[in-house]
């Protein structure tokens, strides 16, 4: 980070300027390197070896070079654990971006008072996600659920959802898409709030209906926001655990590769298969990272 | 109907879809709450309650130790803003005003960390927890808390520090104030809104985090809200009186911190571009 640009001659401003620098950043550095660098270079490490609490020599670490990756390529359960987490970022990535598209677009509507519709935008997103995991297990509840007394009303059959594998699966990807999609609502709305409504006058004056405004002036000029917001999402379903583990009650009926992980190396304490698989789930998260990464440094340049 | 007229009601509707959308699951909690436990395991169910009781607010109180939860995680989160906007401030300084290399970089690697997947980090946490002997101490949680806000209070914060004019530290400059003088008496106060939108930011992420507070402090007396409640259901029974009364209690003060300051949340969450 220190190393000199090659440069004529430094003068002492300059060289006590680049010291300050080195020890503003300092701070934030050290707690980044303590709690994600050194953590994410230290699973690589512990990922080579066995290394379980359970067993008799467990203590004592055993060199495995790959081992515990070919493990995984032959765990059943890890498989089912990746297939899940691919499912649940297939269905709830374009979820969220459909519902918070409708949510941002409605709440950009002129309005003359404002807060409740943006609080209704913000309630979601600080709420915990635990939390949003339990009230909607209680409203998937077959008996006493606000869905299934809904079903009944319309004239439906009561579903057992939380005991149910695949309407599970859908309970827990509506819960999803509810929590996430006003996250995504509030990134459109910033996008939306740019576009100049002079395009629209002009394109209205030419004899355009709404919806061929929506397609020809709205969508494109929405793009980056809607990759900003898919690339998001994408990331962070990846990552999907405190709903599911919630709506189960830590259960494993249905499990995410996070569950797998966390299950793996904290409750089984086996630390070295453990570290493999989460360093497989960085692998695959730093992946879509860096297709952000580079997105946004193309939108900088 | 008048045009007017007509329109006026299309953006009422609209208006409701999105308060509806945001607000039922909290509203539903909250009448919830006040319904009796017989009126509860009824079908089929009422949405408007009976009879208000606060019977569950008193049991979740002196039942469960809620009050103790809330306590953690207060202690939790306000530790993790104040030493997150600290060291935030800081760097997003030198990022905002100094000439370093590799900026492009030190951006980089901040939106970088700020995806790494939190369960990633748990089982290397869990070890260095468990080789200093912080299990189950307040500062196991506020340093991995604060550390995980820095990419966004940062974000935040140096967008802030730009726009304050650079004549203003170069004026208390020359009366005598040194950089890092001009930095807390002219820059900081100066960007105040910014310092509390990354606060805020910082502070629910704290108070929403479950993943590792659950590792990290699993002794009761030190759970969070977040894990306490989530520990109220029973591998068979799920209380949903006493997790209803609890989750209000939670959620109130997120809840009005939001409300107060909402315009400032969702400018900070556009600019730094948050996890959701």
């Amino acid at each position: 980070m220190t190393r000199p640009e090659p440069r004529p001659r430094r003068s002492l401003g300059d060289l006590s300027e680049r010291a300050l620098a080195f020890w503003l950043l300092a701070p934030a550095a050290l707690l980044l390197g303590l709690v994600a660098l050194y953590p994410v270079a230290r699973l690589f490490y512990n990922s080579l070896f066995r290394r379980r609490l359970t067993d008799e020599t467990g203590v004592q670490p055993v060199f495995v070079g790959l081992g515990n990756f070919a493990q995984a390529w032959a765990d059943e359960r890890f498989w089912t654990a990746l297939w899940n987490t691919l499912l649940i970022v297939l269905v709830t990535v374009p979820g969220a971006l459909v519902v918070g598209l409708l949510l941002a677009l409605l709440a950009n509507l002129p309005f003359r008072v404002r807060w409740p519709v943006r609080l209704g935008l913000l309630l979601p997103w600080a709420l915990p996600l635990v939390f949003a995991g339990l009230i909607f297990r209680w409203f998937f509840d077959s008996q006493y659920g606000v869905v299934n007394d809904v079903l009944v009303r319309l004239g439906g059959e009561r579903l057992f959802w939380v005991t149910t594998p695949e309407l599970l699966f859908w309970a827990i990807c509506l819960t999803i898409i509810w929590k996430t999609s006003s996250f995504v609502a509030l990134i459109l709305l910033a996008g939306l709030q740019v576009i100049p409504k002079e395009l629209y006058e002009a394109a209205a004056v030419d004899g355009a209906s709404r919806w061929q405004s929506f397609w020809r002036i709205t969508l494109p000029l929405l793009l980056p926001a809607l990759l900003v917001a898919a690339i998001f999402r994408t990331i962070t379903a990846f990552q999907t655990f405190d709903i599911p583990y919630a709506m189960q009650n830590g259960g494993s009926a249905f499990e995410t590769l996070a569950m797998y992980v966390r299950t793996t190396s904290i409750e089984n304490l086996n630390f070295g298969y453990g570290s493999a698989l989460a360093v497989l789930m960085f692998l695959l998260s730093l992946g879509v990272t860096l297709v952000y990464l580079r997105y946004i440094r193309g939108v900088d340049e | 109907m008048s045009r007017g007229f007509r329109q006026r009601i299309w953006l009422w509707l609209a208006a409701a879809a999105v308060v509806v959308n945001g607000f039922f699951p909290a509203v539903w909690i909250l009448l919830t709450s006040f319904k009796t436990e017989a009126e509860l395991t009824r079908i089929p169910i009422t949405w408007w309650p009976e009879r208000f009781t606060l019977q569950n607010y008193v049991q979740a109180l002196t039942g469960a130790p809620i009050g103790r939860y809330f306590l953690n995680s207060l202690v939790v989160a306000t530790g993790a803003t104040v030493l997150c906007v600290f060291v935030s401030a800081l760097a997003a300084y030198a990022l905002a005003r100094l000439r370093i290399p590799y900026k492009t970089l030190i951006f980089s690697l901040l939106v970088g960390v700020s995806m790494f997947p939190t369960v990633t980090l748990l089982l290397p946490l869990f070890e260095m927890v468990l080789a200093l002997g912080l299990r189950n101490t307040y500062i196991a949680l506020i340093l991995p808390h604060a550390a995980l806000s820095i990419p966004v209070a940062t974000l935040v914060l140096v967008s802030f520090f730009q726009g304050i004019p650079k004549d203003l530290e170069a004026a208390a400059m020359v009366d005598g104030c040194t950089r890092l003088g001009a930095l807390w008496r002219v820059v900081v106060p100066l960007s105040a809104p910014g310092v509390f939108t990354a606060g805020i930011l910082a502070f629910v992420n704290s108070w929403d985090e479950f993943l590792l507070a659950l590792t990290l402090m699993p002794s009761q007396a030190m759970r969070t809200l977040p894990v306490g409640i989530q520990f109220l259901q029973g591998e068979y029974t799920f209380p949903w009186p006493l997790i209803s009364a609890a989750l209000v209690i939670a959620l109130v003060p997120v809840a009005v911190v939001i409300a107060l300051f909402q315009e400032r949340v969702v400018g900070g969450l556009t600019q730094g571009g948050v996890k959701g």
